[in-house]
């Protein structure tokens, strides 16, 4: 069975730069605070209605671009995202009609922060059975429109920002080379430990007036954030050992961490727990905070524009957030 | 060896009279996870498995619990399945085909062996009963189906699965809020207040983009099987307007006999309607083992699949 590989990534962050200062307008909060617990500095929020899908086609061209390879020959789009641009139908639809590439199969993964991961999975099992031969993964989000800016909900909204990254899968005929597994997990118990409420169509309705305005911000995300942090850095590290250990490989082997960009904290944690020397992973958390399904290929566009992977070398991808979902994919470049 | 359906459940609610029509209607608080929970439940005892045996949980919904994480978070909690991995899928009326092309690949990649494939929907809780939605809430019911795909021998099994999507009509059979491209907010309480918050159809463009690619989405699929329309024993055809399903079969000339209008009975279950009619056909005997089923949707998106396959 054939293997498949990336062969091209690209992205797109919205122009606008809101720093840490900039929240002080609306909220209690300080430069200080928000990089002493999560290492971030600035992030960007898109702006004049653009959704998920608009900044997903962005990143999308860029990488058919690089990838030399044109939209019409994309057998598949996967399209990660927690905040599509609208209720019904997927986001991947929509960007599949801004790409102009209707009629193949477009669908959206809604497995929050590893929800690229979990993408990835897929495409990949797509390649090897034969069945695609060039799949589209987007990770998308646009969280600005959906978090509390005032004082209530700064522990979280001080985190998030808009993001796309696009990656485009194709076969890889040599087994020794491109994604050797990928390994998903989810744990439901801890659903509400890190969650968006409504709309909710466990409530009878879906949404009210009240619900927009209550008190304690069921429209918005809501964390516990010492029970996440604690389980990142369990499961982060379970996760990137069994995707080595699967292939009888030690953390020496490994080339470059490309951790999902949660919180800077957890990756220090996670990188000090494995004994992993820092030039063995990447991070961008500072200037783009917490995106989601975007963080992951944005991070690797970065790897590479920096010209710090190569091929042959031995990559690891590593995602953990809400859901509690958790996951890994090992890739020899 | 082919991926096949190992056992299959589905589960209803009680019915309720909502915009002049009886369907069943979820009216306790819970989601499709709570829906789909019983289902699954019965598909494992079935099989004479236990959730220990289940290595990957799709679960296909537009109509998630909350707003993140996804049911499936919710469902394999509910299921008390450990830490065994959880995708949900948005793929809106073929959401249970894009499900089984999905599960058939990690199965057929050799990454898992059985994958629980659930599918649910709960919209009573987001259709809008005022005269004005009345129309399109009348089309909707709630419900869930379970499926435990594994791997079978050889003569029977999935033998062809396509689905298909263009986003250039999504506007035309949509539900637009919450809407996270709506800067600064979302929704806001005007937007709940209009009643943006509803799925609202453009009916003639809904009802000619199935009644050209419903048909096609068969003819596609059997193709792809190597099949035709003779050597399939049921047909199960689901669109939100039962009338496109009727002209679907007719385009394709089938005896009354041999095929299912799927959602006729309850209402329209998006992603659930077609494992759920697979499930009763199955239950009361109308289908047995060997019997070869093509399903086929066409929906929101749009998107548009079928599916050839013996039980």
């Amino acid at each position: 069975m054939r293997n498949s590989r990336i062969l091209s990534v690209g992205h797109y962050v919205p122009p606008k730069v809101v720093t840490n200062n900039d929240l002080t307008v609306y909220m209690e909060t300080s430069d200080d605070w928000i990089r002493e617990r999560t290492g971030i500095q600035e992030r960007r929020y898109s702006e004049d209605s653009v959704g998920a899908a608009d900044m997903g086609a962005l990143a999308a061209r860029e990488a058919l671009e690089r990838a030399g390879v044109d939209a019409t020959d994309i057998d598949c789009v996967i399209f990660a995202t927690l905040s599509p641009d609208v209720d019904m139908p997927a986001s991947a639809c929509v960007m599949q009609a801004r790409l102009g590439i209707g009629g193949i199969l477009a669908f959206d993964v809604k497995n929050q922060c590893s929800g690229f991961l979990y993408s990835l999975a897929i495409a990949n099992v797509f390649i090897k059975t034969g069945r695609f031969d060039h799949v589209l993964v987007v990770g998308s989000e646009v969280h600005s429109t959906g978090i509390d800016l005032s004082t209530r909900g700064r522990d979280v909204a001080v985190i998030f920002g808009d993001a796309a990254g696009a990656v485009v899968l194709a076969p890889e005929d040599n087994p020794q080379r491109g994604i050797l597994s990928t390994h998903l997990y989810a744990e439901g118990q801890y659903a509400e430990k890190l969650w968006l409420e409504c709309a909710a169509s466990r409530e009878r309705p879906r949404i009210t007036e009240d619900m927009i305005t209550s008190a304690e911000g069921r429209i918005f995300p809501r964390m516990s954030g010492r029970y996440v942090f604690k389980h990142a850095i369990t499961r982060f590290s379970e996760v990137i050992h069994e995707a080595l250990d699967t292939h009888g490989y030690a953390l020496s082997d490994l080339s470059l961490l490309i951790p999902h960009q949660a919180n800077l904290r957890i990756s220090q944690m996670v990188a000090m727990g494995l004994e992993l020397p820092e030039e063995k992973m990447f991070n961008n958390i500072e200037r783009y905070g917490n995106t989601t399904a975007a963080s992951i290929p944005l991070a690797l566009y970065e790897v590479l524009e920096a010209g710090r992977l190569r091929e042959n070398d031995l990559l690891c991808l590593a995602a953990f957030g809400a859901g509690f979902t958790w996951a890994s994919a090992l890739i020899r470049w | 060896m082919p991926t096949s359906i190992l056992a299959l459940a589905h589960y209803l609610p009680s019915e309720a009279s909502v915009a002049g029509v009886r369907r069943p209607i979820f009216s306790e608080p819970g989601g499709p996870s709570d829906l789909a929970l019983t289902a699954a439940r019965e598909a494992l005892a079935q099989a004479g498995l236990t959730t220990d045996a289940v290595d990957f949980i799709i679960f296909a919904t537009m109509t998630p619990d909350v707003t993140f994480p996804g049911a499936a978070c919710f469902f394999q909690d509910k299921l008390q399945c450990g830490t065994t991995g959880a995708l949900d899928i948005r793929g809106q009326c073929t959401g249970f085909l894009m499900g089984l092309m999905i599960a058939d690949s990690f199965l057929q990649a050799g990454t898992y062996r059985h994958v629980l494939l659930a599918a649910g929907e709960v919209h009573s809780s987001g259709l809008d009963y005022s005269e004005r939605g009345a129309r399109v809430a009348a089309l909707y019911g709630d419900g869930a189906a379970v499926t435990l795909l594994g791997h079978a021998a050889e003569g029977c099994g999935l033998r062809a699965v396509v689905c298909h999507s263009d986003g250039r009509l999504h506007d035309r059979f949509w539900c637009e809020y919450p809407a996270s491209r709506q800067h600064p907010v979302r929704i806001t309480v005007d937007d709940v207040r209009a009643g943006r918050q509803f799925p609202t159809l453009d009916f003639d463009t809904v009802e000619r983009f199935g009644r050209e690619h419903l048909p096609a989405a068969v003819r596609e699929a059997l193709a792809a099987a190597q099949s035709d329309v003779d050597s399939v024993d049921c047909f199960v055809l689901s669109h939100i307007l039962p009338e496109v399903a009727e002209s679907a079969a007719a385009a394709l000339a089938l005896p009354r006999s041999r095929w299912i209008n799927a959602g006729e009975a309850h209402g329209h279950l998006t992603a659930a309607t077609l494992p759920v009619a697979l499930s009763e056909a199955v239950g009361d005997g109308r289908l047995g083992k060997g019997a070869t089923v093509c399903l086929a949707a066409c929906g929101a998106g749009f998107a548009w699949g079928s599916a050839v396959l013996t039980l």
